[in-house]
């Protein structure tokens, strides 16, 4: 392949290098540079219809919009110059001649790009005098509500459906001071990925009706993490105040779901947020401390085969040390995968909702887990059944009375498992740090958002104090470490650590990169 | 928008208005071009663009009917609600008004029984709304019925205008 050639320029007196083809805009931002923006998105095709990014540009008749204009050798932008910041003061107050100015009641306000504009440029006060438009505020469907006096129609939102989910079905209507978005009656915004307009709208024209009014902006905790919706492993951002998840958003990764993330994922928070978890170790019904949980576990697995059921939204760190377990007692490991309908994004290479409604079964297989739809069907008299955060079926609660024993390692009860051995707490998904290797392979790491319940512990630390009083040496105390070891024994996994792993994942030995 | 949820919706594009479409769209490259002529069919055969209508348009085009009535709402000369027999537009652009447009706005107003501008009068025979330009200054004030204009109009020629209509 021949190499792109490099042009340079200078931005804001800062020499910049970038391949040809490049949009000044996009120059700025390696040189550091912000230059204001509305309608245009990375994701999303060149529009040029917002004029919020004018700049001048040394030698140019006019200002020119730096979302439209490719860099030229020799190129000298001015983004801060008198002109182009009277001309973006322009454009900020014809934007606000109708704009009701609501942020006291707008979700968006805190991470608004209107308000941020024009606290940054804008103009002190308004000179227009009249009566602003009014249009009533409309439900699209799906998770989405239209607020068209916010509106400063930038048409992110119809362009991520026309060109990205191929199925326009919201258009700019009627025309000039009148315009606003529109949809057509029993039409709905409910595609698998619609409610990702809500957040390429820069203003609060289109918002979540699942978020409305629930917290403001700037009092939610931000956390990066990995959905564990499906396979696909796309990066999010889970959203808390006070200890509890008020949302979750995409997190930008051009190699898994770019800025996008589906509703199905998007909407599936609140289980996490759920009170009625097991909160402390128990011991043949009765509730201890951990020894002497762990020890009763110890003590009922103790020259057994180990009968783990998992599930396969567990961390790669969980698994590993399960494995552990299974290879001591010369047991096995099964797990079932919920199936639903596999649901692409047209418009992004590569980026569906995956029919494995799960984030791990990658992992679990890797790790030696058997995946079988019904997972308790090899179960034996004589082996000890370890259920890791699965919810049994009417049919598996019978298959399970036949165990030996049963160790929980869980967040929420089983019912009708109340005659465990040992019944131990574990965190949840965002309650601890851990791995998740999607389907394609990519280990992606996601970070503690909250804090647990109770005495809950996350999962492979149990396992390995439970590990540890079998008399394995199996001794991690960090999430990290755990993934240490795994990387050591594991080839797949050979050369990773949370270091290489970073925020956006790396891929496994002899992963299959793309379909 | 409209709360105008009449009888059910008759298809418009069978027979010989199908085969017309047909026609038409041999004439451009893609589907999608003979939108505005697809229009223009359905509001000559019911008078208006009923929300129904511009589904079936979209459905027959291949487009969704979100992008058909973004193009009929962009488009003042297609009727998003029902109108009298009669559909009078007054030309009030300024020449005319200088001519004592408004004054003509007014009769025709008084003369139908119609409200206000837009509305129909109760008898369903007439609609009176103000057009910019007709292009016929020359003849102020200009006021098309329908598909024909009537020129040199004065306040007083509206009820022998009203009454020469069938």
């Amino acid at each position: 392949m021949a190499e792109t050639p490099m042009v340079n320029l200078t931005i804001e007196g800062l020499a910049v290098q970038v391949a040809a083809g490049t949009t000044i805009l996009e120059a700025a931002k390696t040189a550091g540079v912000l230059i204001p923006h509305y309608c245009y998105h990375p994701s999303l095709p060149v529009a040029g219809v917002c004029r919020m990014c004018l700049v001048e540009v040394e030698k140019a008749p006019k200002l020119l919009p730096s979302c439209a204009t490719t860099v030229a050798e020799g190129q000298v932008v001015h983004v801060y110059s008198e002109q182009a910041l009277e001309a973006r003061k322009g454009v900020l107050e014809l934007l606000l001649i109708n704009h009701p100015l609501d942020c006291p009641i707008c979700d968006q306000s805190g991470e608004c790009e209107l308000q941020d504009y024009t606290f940054a440029e804008g103009r002190q006060d308004s000179r227009y005098r009249e009566p602003k438009r009014f249009d009533p505020v409309e439900d699209f469907g799906g998770d989405v509500m239209y607020v068209g006096n916010r509106c400063i129609l930038c048409t992110r939102c119809v362009r991520f459906m026309e060109d990205v989910h191929k199925d326009p079905v919201i258009e700019v209507q009627d025309r000039g001071d009148r315009a606003r978005i529109g949809k057509a009656p029993d039409n709905d915004l409910t595609q698998a990925w619609a409610a990702n307009v809500v957040d390429l709208c820069p203003v609060g024209a289109l918002l979540s009706k699942d978020f409305l009014n629930k917290a403001r902006a700037w009092e939610l905790d931000r956390t990066a993490s990995v959905c564990n919706g499906c396979s696909q492993g796309c990066n999010i951002v889970v959203e808390t105040r006070d200890n509890v998840i008020m949302r979750y958003k995409p997190r930008a990764n051009d190699d898994v779901n770019k800025h996008f993330m589906c509703d199905e994922g998007r909407l599936n928070y609140a289980w996490l947020n759920r009170p009625d978890r097991i909160t402390w170790p128990q011991a043949a019904g009765a509730v201890t401390g951990w020894e002497g949980a762990l020890a009763s576990a110890a003590t009922a697995l103790k020259g057994k085969k180990a009968y783990v059921v998992v599930n396969p939204s567990l961390s790669n760190e969980t698994l590993y040390a399960l494995k552990q377990l299974i290879a001591k007692s010369g047991g096995a490991g099964y797990f079932s995968v919920v199936q639903g309908p596999e649901a692409p994004l047209p418009g992004v290479a590569d980026l569906a909702v995956r029919a494995d409604r799960a984030a791990n079964a990658t992992g679990a297989e890797l790790l030696g887990f058997t995946r079988s739809a019904s997972p308790l069907a090899k179960l034996t008299a004589s082996d000890v059944l370890v259920l890791v955060d699965v919810q049994l079926s009417d049919a598996d609660k019978a298959a399970a009375a036949k165990a030996a024993a049963v160790v929980v390692i869980g967040t929420a009860l089983p019912q009708e498992i109340a005659g465990a051995a040992a019944v131990l707490p574990m965190t949840n998904y965002v309650e601890e740090d851990g791995t998740f290797t999607n389907l394609r392979g990519r280990v992606q790491r996601y970070l503690q958002a909250k804090a647990t319940t109770g005495a809950a512990r996350p999962a492979w630390y149990i396992l390995s104090d439970l590990l540890s009083a079998l008399g394995e040496k199996s001794e991690y105390f960090t999430a990290s470490a755990a993934f240490d070891a795994l990387a050591k024994a594991e080839p797949a996994f050979a050369g990773l650590s949370y270091d290489t792993l970073g925020l956006r994942g790396a891929t496994i030995q002899g992963a299959q990169v793309t379909a | 928008m409209s709360g105008h949820t009449d009888a059910p919706y008759e298809p418009v594009f069978v027979g010989k208005r199908r085969a017309e479409l047909d026609e038409l769209l041999t004439r451009y490259p893609t589907k999608q071009a003979a939108l505005l002529p697809a229009l223009w069919i359905v509001q000559e055969e019911r008078g208006w663009l009923p929300e129904a209508g511009m589904t079936e348009v979209a459905a027959v085009l291949g487009l969704t009917a979100a992008y058909v009535k973004g193009v009929v709402t962009f488009y003042t000369m297609y009727k998003q609600h029902p109108t009298g027999t009669h559909f009078i537009q007054v030309c009030t652009t300024s020449p005319c008004l200088c001519a004592g447009a408004d004054k003509v706005v007014d009769a025709f107003l008084e003369h139908t029984g119609c409200k206000e501008l837009g509305l129909t009068s109760p008898d369903g025979k007439y609609t009176v709304i103000e057009v910019e330009c007709l292009g016929a200054c020359g003849f102020a004030t200009p006021v098309q019925i329908n598909l024909d204009y009537v020129e040199n109009v004065t306040p007083e020629k509206v009820p022998t205008i009203l009454a020469g209509l069938k």
